[in-house]
């Protein structure tokens, strides 16, 4: 069993704060996985995912991603991390085309002092494609809309080809029939080229026959992590029944 | 109108055309990273620097350059590490630069001297030697190529750092480079504008080319060109008028400002029916 994320005792603190954001996290993730983290508003997700691609700096325990601890070799594991931050808003003068921004993807992948390649051009168009923005390549990125910004962080995150993907909401500004669409991706990837996904979400909707495993956080804990049916007890704790029941 | 020696014009134009250059380019650099609040800590401590070198009797340029850099290694990282927020920082560093240029300023033996006073203020354009267009050209040259060679890291952590560091970039030598680079720049433009108003020759052409283009790679080639004709016109305009060569500088980029404002295509509206 190779295991794609592994943490040890994990405790996260943000410089300033004494309480850590998230504490004593051990969770291990298998290559090829497909995870939802789920839990109430302040849980810890967004920290849980910038702590297993080194963001943010582990306070206390271990971090390992593909074999390698992320405390040394951060920049290493970014190159194959595929991170989809929430709700990132681009200022709309910004001065980038949208092809710029997802080919920058691909930046810290090709490595310093060597020139971006055809190859790479090719690489941003399909992941374009696979959201459907390929139309929207010349555009400057700060004239989308909120939810085609969303899209071109997924493009970009797709783009360096990715063996994990890490996306923190990346519904929430979708429509329902590009919710479909992501998540059919989301499985597509999984089988096709094996990449492992974290997925962070309020929509449970999202939740399909795909998921391997559901992680609930509550208070900076993981409060239950498994298959739905084994979850729901702990998870009705923190959250409405009706929202497990919708199911 | 004023004349002036060949040799002393040419130095001038060169001198205009390189560090329109250079400011221009770092300009771009310095707000699209954010880190226009040290610019500012930075031209100010080096006005502070120059001043200290005039109360000593020393190189004005030297003194500035020690400060301008002391400044740009003590904020870089802690602003960094935003363990103070940086508008706090910025404010007291100003007021603190401007109490210490004023009290050197009073205690430069001023007789004979006046002129350079002034020149620390305001810039002149006597002041500069063939040693700082040497530094300039050096440093300008440089600052090009490492701008080539590293043009994509550049490009994607102006867009956004932290999502260049998710990438697998290196973002922090890039940032301490460009602040060091920016102590080291003003500290150079200082003998031209003055240390009040070198800032704005960091700021307000890279604030009018980002007015003017969609495109960063125009934004990059325009700014510094912008820069050079400010310096140069700036230069003109104060040997008709007789007046500092810093504001004129400092004039002319701002109305540069305020057309490219008014003709920006960003504003345009093209609607098609
Ligand atoms: N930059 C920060 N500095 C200090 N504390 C922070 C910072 N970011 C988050 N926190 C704290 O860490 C805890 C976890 O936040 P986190 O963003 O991980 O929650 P989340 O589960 O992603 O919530 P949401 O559903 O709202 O996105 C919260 O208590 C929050 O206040
Ligand atoms: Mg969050």
């Amino acid at each position: 069993m190779v295991l794609a994320i592994k943490l040890d005792n994990v405790s996260t603190v943000y410089e300033g704060e004494k309480r850590p954001a998230i504490r004593d996290i051990t969770l291990s993730i298998r290559e090829g996985e497909i995870v939802y983290v789920v839990g109430p508003n302040a849980a810890g997700k967004t920290t849980l995912l910038e702590t297993i691609n080194g963001l943010l700096p582990v306070f206390r325990g271990s971090v390992r991603v593909l074999g390698l601890d992320v405390r040394k070799h951060g920049r290493k594991v970014r190159c194959q991390i595929g991170y989809v931050p929430q709700d990132f808003m681009v200022n709309s003068n910004e001065p980038y085309r949208t092809i710029d921004v997802v080919l920058m993807g691909r930046c810290g992948k090709v490595g310093v002092l060597r020139r971006l390649s055809k190859v790479d051009k090719e690489k941003a168009i399909e992941a374009m494609k696979l959201l459907g923005i390929e139309d929207l390549a010349n555009r400057p990125i700060g004239k989308l809309s909120g939810g085609q910004q969303q899209k071109a962080m997924i493009a970009r995150a797709l783009a360096k080809d990715p063996k994990i993907l890490l996306l923190d909401e990346p519904f929430s500004n979708l429509d329902p029939e590009s919710r479909e669409r992501l998540s059919e991706l989301i499985s597509r990837l999984n089988k096709e080229r094996n990449v492992t996904v974290v997925v962070v979400t309020h929509d449970v909707q999202q939740i399909n026959n795909s998921c391997s495993r559901i992680v609930v956080m509550n208070n900076g804990r993981i409060i239950a992590d498994g298959k739905l049916e084994d979850i729901v007890e702990a998870a009705e704790k923190i959250l409405p029944i009706n929202f497990w029941r919708s199911l | 109108m004023i004349w002036l020696n060949y040799t002393i014009f040419q130095r001038v134009i060169i001198g205009c055309i390189f560090t329109g250059l250079l400011t221009g380019l770092l300009g771009v650099f310095v707000v699209k990273m954010r880190l226009t609040a040290i610019g500012y800590s930075i031209a100010h401590s080096a006005f502070a620097g120059a001043a200290l070198g005039l109360a000593l009797l020393a190189d004005p340029l030297m003194t500035a350059l020690l400060f301008s850099i002391a400044t740009a290694l003590l904020i870089g990282p802690a602003a960094d590490k935003a363990k103070l927020p940086i508008d706090t920082i910025t404010s007291i560093a100003f007021s603190l630069n401007m109490a210490l240029a004023f009290i050197f300023l009073t205690l430069a033996p001023t007789v004979g001297l006046s002129s350079e006073v002034a020149s620390v203020l305001w810039g002149s354009i006597v002041a500069i030697t063939n040693r700082d267009l040497f530094f300039l050209v050096v440093l300008t040259s440089i600052v090009i190529a490492l701008v080539y060679l590293f043009w994509k890291e550049i490009f994607t952590i102006m867009f956004d750092r932290r999502m260049a560091e998710a990438d697998g970039i290196n973002t922090k030598p890039f940032i301490y480079f460009t602040i060091l680079m920016v102590g080291v720049v003003i500290a150079f433009s200082l003998r031209l504008v003055g240390g009040i108003l070198v800032y704005a020759l960091l700021f307000n052409p890279a604030s009018s080319a980002l007015q003017f283009s969609h495109d960063m790679r125009k934004i990059i080639v325009l700014s510094p060109i912008l820069g050079v004709i400010s310096c140069i016109s700036g230069f003109f305009l104060s040997l008709v008028f007789n007046v500092p060569i810093g504001s004129s500088i400092v004039l002319i980029s701002t109305i540069m400002f305020a057309i490219s404002v008014i003709i920006s295509p960003k504003k345009r509206r093209e609607v098609r029916t």
